[in-house]
């Protein structure tokens, strides 16, 4: 049975709708990504369950226990705000200590949590004094403190530089197994969702288009919102979708395209290398351009070459369910 | 080129030095005479003033912010109609003179004012159910004039508040009275004392409320002015450099607080988003609150113009005008006596605000682009005057400039046209300076930088660049420093000479004469002048 189960959650805005009949069901110790386009919805559903916003229709369930009118101070819900919002008139053990019942036993719940995310010690820095890793430590800290039933953070690695986003993200992913905590976090990429996630839920225009493992949305993408956002994708409609033995609408992932002795004919336009592989875009005879990824000295621009497909992701004209052609 | 900004900065020092610091030196020189000094301690009246001016001001800092707190979160949280309009006409009392809220005040609530005439008709009385003196009057006024500073400022912080900070404190299990007092106030804690700063000071020079409604009840400044007029001059300097030093007690007790405020959030945060009421209950409740508390607050004003329409004589017991007519406007424009203090006013608080915001340039440009090593020194004597009463500079200035020494640097100039311009120039000089600083250190000098290096030369810079971002800066110190001169009272009742008369002083005397409908006219006129400059200084 799901820990955490929201059932057809309806949010609208003015004529926005943000969220538009949303239902999953999160297992106890899940990990879920919410991954979309900015205006998808996903940060208006973090803030349903977290409180922030109250739904027009459905419910949100945990543990039994129906929290879809409770308030946010009394949903027991622990949050990681995009900038942390840290106080800033606090130091970094008020900050943590802010939703701890106060008692002598507090120094010690400070150090423990402080301890667990690596920051033993810093309980009297000022807030401005940390670096970004550290303040988002400090937020997570002051997140798991209370003993939330449910982390939500929100787009928790956005506010990092480049260099330190994968570390923080390995650790992340390591504080969150070993913690247990049911967790559902926001983001807009696809690596972020797939490293962090155990599922990934897509949203598009305030409707979940697909929940499934990152295997599953990568291989088995249920529509064509979810094959193009999730991975790159060369969209091929009718008569360039024939010239690939499809038909309809199909995708074709540039690593499931190869260059061949025989196939669909084209020119190398332009060859963008990335180091362990290229991507080429071809200009094919009578099947628009595609982009190819293949081993950086598989071609040169100016070539005339052939390309082969492996695997074909096929969506009917509405863009519903998508059966795989191999 | 090095030379000529040390020549400038030499000159602006010596010429910030010799209007604002000689002035109050050479007061504190001769208050240091024994004999008054003793007069002074042996005085229980002095002591009285002194305490009356500490409390008062402590009082109206409480009033201002008790009105004012609330007004804002009302404000800047909430959503209801007529939310906006409302809302900026709450702010007006800022501007407004404190003769002409004092006036308005008076016609309202004093004991012939609407208000207790009404009672009286209502409820059959003889005589006028209260009178409108004393402390309470003069806190009154305080109150209902100075809440704006705190509403102001408070809405300013909390429209800057992060809301994802008061989402934390939810998140994290704290009710909405817990997020109040443990984050809320906090955070605002930067507003709250900067309000209470302003408020104090501006209680603690408030000449008009105490002199018009104070009767016996003495506060420093009106003590000052009386000891003055009664020719009592080395007590006159005792008691202003007491005065003094409570302000600059009050500023470094209220500064220390405000230094340790640095409440930078780390992240930027997302824009507050004002709370629609749900329930249409809440709703009406915010509406009527907002509508009433607006009503309330801006009816002195509106009783002004009222009483401005009554003509001379044609209103004795009715509860209501019987006449009201443009009459006396009429009598404004056409007689000579009234019509002077309308343009000297109007001439003298030009001249103060040209002069105040030249000095302010010249020295912004020294403190911000030359960073010149005495920058500190020059600011603080650009904002010196901020924190002294008014009375103090009047009564510095006077003494200052009443004989003649021109190898101390001191001229006849009292009894001259010149000495009330210039006495508004060094009272407009912290506003014009404030602006002026703020300005330059938001202006990137990249942008000059730029303009220099596509070939435009240090004028066509300064025209071409430096001037128009500057804009909003200039007109913003500009208007606030010819409200404030046009509105003086308490420089110009020190310092005034029949043929100079300001505005101010004829108010008084139309009050005297009781010709309260012209004195009302006067108040409008103000009043309207000061939006006026005010709408088209800080329009964009």
């Amino acid at each position: 049975m799901a820990y955490l189960d929201l059932e057809n959650l309806r949010k609208h805005f003015g004529a926005t709708r943000a969220a538009d009949g949303i239902s999953i069901a999160i297992g106890r110790g899940e990990v879920l990504a919410l991954l979309g386009p900015s205006g998808s919805g996903k940060t208006t559903l973090l803030r349903l369950l977290a409180g922030f916003e109250t739904p027009d229709a459905g419910r949100i369930v945990v543990d039994g226990d129906d929290v879809t009118r409770v308030a946010p101070a009394r949903r027991r819900f622990g949050m990681v705000f995009q900038h942390y919002a840290l106080f800033p008139h606090l130091d970094v053990r008020g900050n943590v200590a802010f939703g701890l019942p106060r008692g002598p036993a507090v120094g010690d719940q400070v150090a423990k949590v402080l301890a667990r995310v690596d920051l033993a010690g810093f309980e009297h820095r000022r807030v401005h004094e940390l670096s970004g890793g550290q303040q988002q430590r400090v937020a997570l800290a002051r997140a798991l403190a209370p003993e939330p039933r449910v982390l939500l953070l929100d787009e928790p690695l956005s506010n990092l530089d480049p260099a330190l986003r994968e570390r923080t993200r390995h650790e992340l992913r390591h504080l969150i197994a070993r913690v247990g905590i049911t967790t559902v976090f926001v983001t807009h990429e696809q690596e972020e969702a797939f490293d962090l996630g155990q599922r990934v839920a897509v949203l598009h225009e305030g409707r979940l288009e697909q929940v499934g493992t990152p295997d599953e949305l990568y291989e088995h993408p249920r529509t064509l919102f979810v094959a193009t956002f999730v991975g790159r994708a060369n969209v091929l409609r009718d008569r360039a979708a024939q010239a690939f033995g499809g038909q309809g609408v199909i995708v074709i992932r540039p690593e499931r395209l190869a260059f061949a002795d025989a196939g669909v004919a084209g020119v190398v336009r332009e060859r963008r290398y990335t180091g362990a592989a290229a991507f080429f875009i071809v200009d094919t005879d009578g099947a628009g351009s595609v982009e190819v990824q293949a081993e950086p000295r598989a071609a040169a621009v100016g070539d005339r070459v052939y390309l082969q497909a492996t695997t074909l992701l096929a969506f009917p004209e509405t863009p519903a369910l998508a059966s795989v052609v191999s | 080129m090095i030379r000529r900004t040390a020549l400038i900065e030499v000159g602006v020092l010596a010429l910030l030095a010799w209007l604002v610091l000689y002035p109050v030196g050479i007061v504190a020189a001769q208050a240091a005479d024994p004999a008054a000094l003793v007069a002074f301690v042996g005085r229980p009246a002095e002591w009285r003033a002194l305490w009356a001016s500490v409390w008062i001001s402590v009082a109206s800092v409480g009033l201002a912010a008790a009105i004012g707190v609330p007004l804002a979160f009302l404000f800047e949280w909430l959503e209801f109609p007529g939310r906006r309009v409302l809302g900026v006409l709450v702010a007006l009392p800022v501007v407004l003179p404190p003769l002409v809220g004092v006036l308005a005040f008076l016609f309202l609530y004093g004991e012939s004012g609407f208000v207790a005439r009404g009672l009286e008709a209502v409820l059959g009385l003889k005589r006028a159910p209260w009178q409108l003196r004393g402390p309470l009057a003069i806190l009154l006024v305080h109150a209902y004039s100075m809440y704006a500073y705190f509403y102001m400022l408070v809405r300013a912080g909390l429209a800057r508040l992060d809301v994802s900070l008061l989402e934390a404190a939810q998140a994290l299990g704290v009710g909405w009275w817990g997020t109040l007092r443990r984050v809320t106030l906090p955070l605002l804690r930067p507003a709250l004392v900067g309000a209470a700063l302003l408020t104090f000071l501006t209680a603690l020079g408030s000449f008009s409320a105490p002199y018009v409604f104070g009767g016996g009840f003495r506060v420093m400044p009106t003590q000052i002015v009386a000891s003055k007029l009664n020719g009592d001059l080395s007590l006159a300097m005792v008691e202003t450099m007491a005065l003094t030093l409570v302000a600059v007690a009050g500023l470094v007790i209220l500064g220390r607080a405000e230094r340790d405020t640095t409440l930078v959030t780390p992240g930027k945060g997302t824009g507050p988003r004002r709370r629609a009421l749900h329930s249409r209950g809440a709703r009406i409740a915010a509406a009527v609150a907002g509508w009433l508390g607006g009503l309330v607050l801006l009816l002195p004003h509106l009783t002004l113009v009222l009483v401005s329409l009554v003509p001379y004589a044609t209103w004795t017991t009715e509860a209501v005008p019987p006449v009201l007519s443009l009459a006396n406007y009429a009598r404004l424009v056409r007689e000579p006596d009234r019509l002077w203090p309308l343009l000297n006013s109007a001439w003298m608080a030009t001249a103060a605000t040209a002069g105040a915001m030249a000095l302010a340039v010249v020295a912004g440009w020294l403190v911000v682009r030359q960073r010149v090593r005495t920058r500190r020194l020059v600011e603080g004597l650009v904002l010196l005057p901020w924190a002294l009463p008014g009375t103090v500079f009047a009564v510095a200035l006077a003494t200052a400039f009443a004989v003649s020494r021109p190898l101390a640097l001191r001229w006849v100039l009292v009894g001259t046209v010149a000495i009330l311009p210039l006495a508004y120039l060094v009272r407009a000089l912290p506003l014009t300076g404030r602006a002026v600083l703020a300005g330059y250190r938001q202006l990137d000098p990249a942008l000059e930088d730029a303009a220099a290096s596509l070939g435009a030369e240090r004028w066509a810079t300064l025209w071409r660049v430096t001037v128009p971002l500057l804009e909003p800066a200039l007109a913003a110190g500009a208007t606030l420093a010819f409200v404030t001169a046009l509105g003086d009272f308490v420089t110009s009742i020190v310092l005034y000479t029949y043929d100079t008369r300001p505005i101010s002083i004829e108010i008084l005397s139309s009050l005297r004469l009781n010709e309260i409908g012209i004195a009302a006219a006067f108040g409008v006129v103000v009043m309207l002048a000061s939006g006026l400059v005010l709408a088209l200084g800080t329009r964009r």
